[in-house]
């Protein structure tokens, strides 16, 4: 955009107004106000830049219907860089700029950071990439929720599988971050109870990590099945390529930050087909399953219009970000619906009396909202033949 | 044409407010961070706490490479330490005076500051900044161990405390103003006074040349020793307040980012200069969140821009910092001397 | 023992990649006196151009089908029906690679060179007279104009790249015990034990590595000797760069390319600094020491302890040797 007199003034009054916008002025304004943080660079660029884009067409096209209650909406995203306090101050700056109605966060720090601040005239109902079990309790994070299954629960659908299937050895191998950390712990407790054996806890970088040494670990423990958690773009391919050249057998098992499938492509094309057979829980369907998903084929025809380059497949991470956004809409429907003001407490309340929810899509079965999660989800196989990722299991609720 | 300030006395010489506009603009200073709070949205507060806590630390970053001459890329660690010693404390006597805290988590860490400063006689230069940079991670790791977790968090990190003020909790952001910027003041105050004094010349004597120091009879080591203390104390000083500033900490927040950071602040203000460090602090935190608010009000937040918008804030903070050292090597400090010195002698010269 | 051996070998293996990466910093080292923060964002930028030239490039659609997937009758016929991961499979999908393997390393290299000399003449030739320390922050600014400009011209997307060598298991026996190495992790290996082993020799033997040993003992010695130093700077600049581009391309097929590599650079600054900055050969013992020390902790101490063996490992080192193994000491007049 060009630099005219008018951008240069509107600049100067959006400093002035950031700056000096004292918390009382917060007049209702003529949108609701959605905001994000994404990881638009640093380490995770890659996850953020692919999630952007769920944001402004969901603006798109809630406003090309009318808006919600009559009103438009409005959405703004920031960069955070993946730094928790750059998030933290991106919310307070949208916050700071008027009636905020709903934030989207992008990492499990920034929630923990901002959890604790959401109290009275600062609250504010949010959502988030992360599904770090800390935030499924509505005693203590009563203004955020996730819209899938816990980690936790993600390692509990695994587990549980393996235990059909008779299976009794395990490895976890995990990244040395919080998300890597978070569900282990209640692994161990619940590969004890169902009779699985842990033979290796395998720490490893989140990036860049030393594909050898693990495979060795991997060979001498020898598990039957093999979790990874804590994994975005790196390491999960290489570790199962580097297994399958060494001729290990395991039967490897991610969740749902390292289930994607353009990921999975890519290694297929350029390192060959040794992916074939990674399972993995998702949530969600994935895009191109849309015989029964009405909004993904809604979806992609909205793409393809302000798209004609549109490849057809639209990531499980943007509609992550896009499902948050949807159960929002529809909290904040139901509350003027109710004919109730609409606070954070009001769409709160409204996400948690969510019961049996047709999403149209995104989950194969109506769904619940119990302690602001929703516990589905379903166990997928990747198919390097036709590059798909094909359920293996019903919808599994937990 | 004025050549200079006509002293009559020592003391006058001594002074640190010279001359008139100095005296008033502290005082105008003084009175605008008091007035900022009442004025300011809850994001304003944010940075200013920020702000206020990073200049505690890079003061104190000051007293080390900016006085003394040691590199230092290890200071994160000392900001953990305090902020991580405060938060100890509250867990397990949650009532104890937030002022005591303060000062305990500061003597904590002016001891790891000794430990950190024993390689220092030995060791120079990027060696030097490297076994600091070394310690960090150690100290980061040590913190995300498991036996350490009811005190640290481990990895997912902690909960911090309010502090609590005979019996009146700091929650708002507003009210930990008023806790953080008296702190740093009194700390700046202490900080350009302490180079005023024998010790505080001795170290900068082992700045310019520290076995010419030796010569001069000045114990190398244990200066240095102390000035790695006093320069870590600051640093737990801002932990601690940190601490209290925001609602949770994590480990990764200590990491090699904010030891970075704390350096190009000290350099972007102008190193061994009081005013170096809030002028660096306030460009090098403010700068990329005012590019975020010019870049929002020009695209409106979109998404979809924020894919090139935000790659494209990151290379104009980096120019930055380039021209900055390119152009003006000895820091904002260098300007504002120039402007004084352009203003004291107007209009006859430059 | 069997297992001994065999981390030594996975050590030998990180190793090397540190050692290659760790090049780039001592070449500029020596020459510029001048610690470069920003040399992972090089290797990124190395990554990245790997991508375009061997991944982008021959999937466009003037370029001939050849370049992309070069499949002549007997390759096929050598290919047969061999399992994947067989040697057999492995070399016959990295022949029918090669043509776009190598159109990657070399445009890489070039692009990479051209980026190299440009941060040399517009970033670190202005601030030549300037403190070492400017200009080691003015390396540190580099990384955030490095990363915006990856991202701008990138996206920052999570890709994958062709490996410079067949990818199969070789088993082998040692001491009645059954070892394992990976083909292509032999290839990285010896690509940085060549990469390294030729620049001691030019730096020994070639009139540029004399100038370039000159310009290190002393600067202005070296102008007045009518060593043109500034050019010095360009071919330290050179030599960081191109070898960044070979990391980068072997960093990215090891782990996919994404914005992390750039992160890389900086774990191996201790590496560095433990062998001693301006010593090939110091350096390259720390990292193998370091490489085989982490994996050591990573089969007896578990991965969280590997992180921070680097670290602890240069501590001691420098504690005991202040400038290193083989770091050169400086002298101090007073």
């Amino acid at each position: 955009m060009a630099l005219n007199r008018r951008t240069l003034l509107k600049t100067g009054a959006a400093l002035t107004a950031a700056s000096m916008a004292p918390g009382i002025v917060r007049a209702e304004g003529a949108h609701w106000r959605v905001a994000a943080s994404l990881p638009m660079t640093g380490p995770f660029a890659t996850a953020g830049q692919l999630v952007a884009p769920a944001f402004s067409e969901f603006e798109q096209q809630v406003n090309d219907s009318g808006g919600i209650g009559g009103k438009p909406i409005r959405v703004e995203v920031a960069d955070s860089g993946y730094i928790p306090r750059n998030a933290l101050a991106n919310f307070q700056r949208a916050q700071a700029a008027g009636d905020l109605h709903f934030y989207y966060g992008d990492s499990t720090g920034f929630m923990e950071l901002v959890g604790p601040t959401l109290t009275g005239d600062n609250a504010v109902m949010m959502g988030s990439t992360s599904f770090a079990s800390a935030l499924s309790n509505p005693a203590n994070r009563p203004y955020q929720f996730m819209a899938g299954p816990t980690y936790e629960d993600q390692f509990e659908i695994l587990l549980r599988d393996i235990a059909d299937k008779g299976g009794k050895t395990v490895a976890f191998v995990y990244s040395d971050t919080e998300f890597g950390r978070d569900p282990i712990e209640h692994g161990r407790r619940v590969a004890k109870e169902l009779g699985i054996e842990v033979v290796l806890e395998e720490v490893t970088r989140a990036e860049g990590a030393d594909i050898e040494n693990h495979v060795t670990k991997l060979a001498q423990a020898n598990p039957e099945y093999t979790l990874l958690q804590g994994y975005v773009t790196g390491v999960w391919p290489q570790l199962i390529g580097g297994a399958r050249a060494f001729g290990l057998t395991t039967q490897f098992m991610g969740t749902f930050w390292g289930m994607e499938k353009i990921i999975a492509d890519r290694v297929t094309e350029q390192a060959g087909p040794f992916l074939d057979g990674y399972q993995g829980v998702m949530p969600y369907r994935y895009f191109y399953d849309q015989e029964d998903a009405p909004f993904y084929r809604e979806l992609g025809d909205f793409k393809r219009s302000i798209n004609p380059g549109f490849s057809g497949y639209v990531t499980a991470w943007e509609l992550e970000g896009r499902l948050c956004l949807e159960l929002w809409k529809l909290c904040m429907e139901r509350v003027i619906e109710a004919d109730k003001e609409v606070t954070p407490d009001n769409l709160m309340a409204e996400l948690g009396a969510i019961r049996n929810w047709d999403s149209s899509g995104f989950f194969g079965e109506p769904v619940n909202v119990v302690n602001n999660k929703i516990g589905q989800g379903r166990v997928y196989r990747y198919d390097a033949e036709s590059r798909l990722y094909n359920p293996v299991s019903d919808w599994i609720q937990v | 044409m004025i050549t200079g300030h006509f002293k009559t006395d020592y003391s006058a010489d001594e002074g640190i407010w010279s001359i008139w506009p100095k005296r008033w603009g502290l005082v105008a200073a003084l009175i605008a961070l008091a007035i900022f709070p009442f004025i300011a949205s809850n994001y304003a507060l944010l940075l200013a706490g920020q702000i206020g806590i990073f200049i505690v630390a890079v003061a104190g970053l000051n007293v080390l490479i900016g006085y003394t001459g040691l590199m230092s890329l290890g200071h994160g660690a000392f900001f953990a330490v305090g902020a991580y010693t405060t938060v100890a404390i509250h867990h397990e006597w949650p009532l104890t005076f937030p002022l005591i805290t303060l000062v305990i988590s500061t003597v904590v860490t002016a001891a790891f500051g000794v430990l950190f400063g024993l390689p220092s006689l030995r060791v120079k230069g990027l060696y030097l900044a490297v076994a600091t940079l070394s310690a960090n991670f150690i100290i980061l790791f040590l913190i995300e161990q498991e036996w350490l977790a009811e005190w640290t968090g481990g990895v997912s990190g902690i909960e911090t405390p309010n502090a609590v003020f005979f019996g009146y909790e700091l929650v708002s952001q507003q009210a930990k103003y008023f806790f953080i910027m008296p702190v740093m003041v009194l700390m700046l105050l202490f900080a350009q006074n302490l180079f005023r004094t024998r010790f505080g010349r001795a170290l900068i004597a082992i700045r310019d040349k520290d076995y010419s120091a030796e010569i001069l009879g000045i114990a190398l080591f244990s200066h240095k020793l102390k000035s790695f203390a006093i320069s870590a104390a600051y640093c737990g000083a801002a932990g601690s307040l940190w601490a209290y500033f925001f609602p949770a900490i994590l480990p990764e927040d200590f990491g090699l980012n904010m030891s970075i950071t704390l350096v190009v602040c000290l350099v972007a203000g102008g190193m061994g200069r009081t005013l170096g460090p809030i002028f660096g602090t306030i460009l090098i935190l403010l700068v990329p969140e005012m590019l975020k608010i010019v870049a929002a009000a020009i695209t409106g937040g979109d998404a979809t821009a924020q894919t090139w918008v935000s790659p494209t804030r990151d290379i104009l903070f980096g120019l930055m910092i380039i021209g900055f050292l390119i152009f003006e090597p000895m820091g904002l400090v260098n300007i504002w001397d120039r402007f004084w010195r352009f203003m004291s002698r107007w209009p006859f010269a430059k | 023992m069997g297992q001994f051996i065999q981390y030594m070998i996975n050590g030998v293996i990180s190793g090397s990649l540190l050692a290659l990466v760790a090049l780039g910093i001592v070449a500029v080292f020596k020459a510029t006196k001048v610690v470069n923060f920003a040399h992972g964002h090089l290797i990124l930028f190395g990554a990245y151009f790997y991508f375009t030239f061997s991944v982008v490039l021959p999937d466009a659609s003037f370029m001939p089908d050849w370049v992309s997937s070069w499949e002549p009758a007997w390759l096929q016929a050598y290919a047969g029906n061999a399992p994947m991961f067989s040697p057999r499979a492995a070399i016959a999908s990295w022949v029918s690679d090669l043509p776009r393997i190598l159109l990657g390393l070399i445009g890489a290299l070039a692009a990479n060179a051209v980026l190299a000399l440009m941060i040399e003449r517009f970033v670190m030739r202005p601030l030549l007279g300037q403190s070492a320390f400017a200009m080691i922050l003015s390396t540190v600014g580099l990384i955030w104009v490095l990363e915006g400009s990856a991202g701008l011209i990138w996206t920052a997307e999570a890709e994958q790249v062709p490996a410079l060598g067949p990818n199969f298991p070789i088993r082998f026996q040692l001491f009645d015990q059954n070892l394992f190495m990976f083909s292509g992790s032999l290839v990285n290996l010896l690509v940085a034990l060549f990469l390294f082993a030729s620049l001691m020799l030019v730096l020994r033997y070639t009139r540029s590595g004399v100038a370039i040993r000159a310009t290190a003992e002393d600067q202005s010695t070296a102008y007045a000797m009518g060593i043109n130093v500034p050019r010095v700077f360009s071919t330290a600049w050179l030599v960081a760069s191109t070898t960044g581009a070979v990391a980068g391309a072997i960093l990215a097929s090891r782990n996919g390319l994404s914005p992390a590599i750039g992160l890389f650079g900086l774990s191996v600054l201790a590496v560095v600094l433990m062998g001693g900055l301006d010593s090939f050969a110091g350096v390259l013992i720390a990292s193998m020491l370091v490489g085989i020390l982490s994996s050591m902790a990573q089969w007896k101490l578990g991965g969280g302890v590997a992180e921070i063996v680097p670290y602890v490992a240069v501590l001691v080192v420098i504690l005991i040797r202040p400038h290193g193994f083989m770091g050169q000491e400086e002298i101090e007049r007073i």
